[in-house]
């Protein structure tokens, strides 16, 4: 006669399974947990430094601000403890800012890349470096967030100080309609951006989130709990997915002015690349740029695919060419196409990361 | 009596040639979705299905915002607009604040450069000097003391 016990233990164990799987999708993970201080903030936006752990005379002294992108949240920078972005900087003695832009509210939909990299990013460095006594300072712009630093640093970036600066998948050109899905869906003959914006005012964080989704919509929506469910029993992967689920679930609309102006001056007729971008009546010029660049280039990223990150290469470099790093052999990092490392026009040896 | 049967250290696991099958047919699955949102036929159907959204929902969101805004009149109550009027002037007064701190900053950048105080670090409450209006008062003692 069978044991009892062989045949409940399967249940106990789809039980659990169960419970943590619950557990998951209905809890909200503890996320950006390195201790931060609020420096500066204006309407929704607001400056953190991030608490350094190193003394002064171990820190390097330009500091690094992190500009996230306007649609997400930006604590997929300093996700969990033990795999923060943030916190490894903050324990390699870089004194580390964070530029978080908010949730808009309905008061904020006439909101422009005008406003972003004319009003809030000057008066938020010039907070920083009053408050904190530097002179020069090194910036990391992800997705928009790359976008706005990138016409930050051709309008203001001289005049401010900006020493180095960094673009983490960087949506730049728009020339190569073939290789961008969402240039397809919102090409003006099947997408009415003002009637959209005239419904919703900002657009929606869920419209965002179905279009990041909708362009590998297996993955997204089926593979990704297919997934967790095959490794449920893991603790340590079952985290990780819990940390990352609750940052995918997390988003914010954006700022109508600014979605008008990515649609229809980026997307559509590829402005900034061609040099015809016109905020607050200054034409980005993107030979302007003198700070040191380095553009990191996700090799599979289907949402910026490398077209959009590679070309700024030719705009900004002039005699030196650039060259791309070795692909990170590691397993963890085989998404990593390269990281080019490229001279300013100003630099006669090759910058590699951010200089002490 | 049943055992598990074990191998390397892992449990049998009947679901894995199933779960083989899966995977296989999840991958096909998942190109063939990707061919198709990458169609320009999709572009056109998700853009119509939309535009429809946005067409048919128009009548009742107005409706629906009629009516809301007429209730929160009679409960004598703000609208969205009020608030959004009274947020875009906080917006600009914060902006005049901001402006404000940066001409303060460059007037204490100034005098230290200019070697006349020492680096501004805040004080202590109690060893901050003592407002102008004592000052005021000790003048204006001098001043009957002077008419006296």
């Amino acid at each position: 006669m069978a044991e009892a016990p062989v045949l409940t233990d399967p249940f106990t164990e789809a039980a659990e399974r169960l419970k943590t799987l619950t557990k998951v999708m209905s809890t909200k993970a503890a996320i950006g947990q390195t201790p931060k201080e609020l420096v500066w903030t204006l309407n929704k936006a607001k400056l953190y430094r991030y608490t350094p752990v190193l003394p002064q005379e171990q820190r390097h002294p330009v500091p690094v601000v992190l500009v996230f992108a306007l649609m997400n949240r930006p604590y997929i920078l300093d996700l969990r403890p033990g795999h923060s972005f943030v916190e490894y900087m903050v324990n390699k003695g870089y004194d580390l800012y964070l530029l978080d832009w908010g949730a808009p509210g309905p008061e904020d939909k006439n909101l422009t890349f005008d406003d972003y990299t004319l009003d809030y990013m000057p008066r938020a460095i010039r907070k920083l470096k009053a408050t904190f006594g530097v002179e020069e300072f090194s910036l990391l712009g992800w997705c928009i967030g790359a976008i706005l630093t990138t016409i930050y640093a051709a309008l203001r970036g001289d005049e401010d100080g900006l020493r180095n600066l960094i673009l983490l998948t960087a949506p730049l050109d728009f020339s190569d309609k073939q290789n961008l899905t969402f240039a397809r869906w919102t090409d003006e003959r099947y997408f009415d951006v003002d009637k959209v914006l005239a419904t919703f005012g900002n657009m929606p964080g869920e419209m965002i989130d179905y279009g990041a989704k909708a362009l590998k919509p297996v993955e997204n929506y089926v593979g990704n709990y297919v997934k967790l469910w095959d490794n449920i029993d893991d603790p340590r992967m079952v985290e990780s997915w819990h940390a990352m689920n609750t940052w995918v679930t997390d988003n914010v609309p954006l700022a109508g002015g600014a979605f008008r102006q990515l649609i229809v001056d980026l997307y559509r007729k590829d402005k900034l690349m061609r040099g015809e971008l016109m905020i607050r009546g200054q034409r980005v010029d993107l030979s302007r740029i003198h700070a040191n660049l380095l553009t990191v280039i996700a090799e599979d990223d289907h949402i910026t695919p490398s077209c959009q990150s590679e070309p700024i290469m030719a705009e900004v470099v002039t005699s030196e060419s650039w060259r791309a790093a070795e692909p990170a052999s590691s397993p963890g990092r085989t998404s990593m196409a390269g990281w080019h490392l490229v001279p300013s026009k100003d630099q006669s040896s090759l910058t590699c990361g951010i200089r002490r | 009596m049943a055992e598990d049967p074990v191998h390397d250290g892992k449990r049998f696991d009947p679901m894995e040639p199933w779960k083989g099958v899966r995977d296989i047919y999840l991958d096909a699955w998942g190109k063939t979705m990707v061919d198709m949102v990458n169609s320009e036929a999709y572009a056109q159907a998700t853009g119509a299905v939309l535009d429809t959204y946005l067409t048919v929902s128009a009548p009742f969101r107005e409706a629906v915002e009629k009516a809301m805004l007429k209730t929160l009149e009679q409960l004598a109550m703000p609208s969205r607009a009020d608030v959004v009027s009274i947020a875009g002037r906080m917006t600009n007064i914060e902006m005049r604040l901001d402006d404000l701190d940066a001409k303060l900053d460059g007037i204490q950048r100034l005098i230290v450069q200019a070697g006349t105080a020492p680096l501004a670090e805040p004080r202590p409450a109690h060893q901050r000097s003592k407002p102008p209006a004592s000052k005021k008062t000790s003048s204006a003692k001098k001043a009957k003391r002077g008419k006296k």
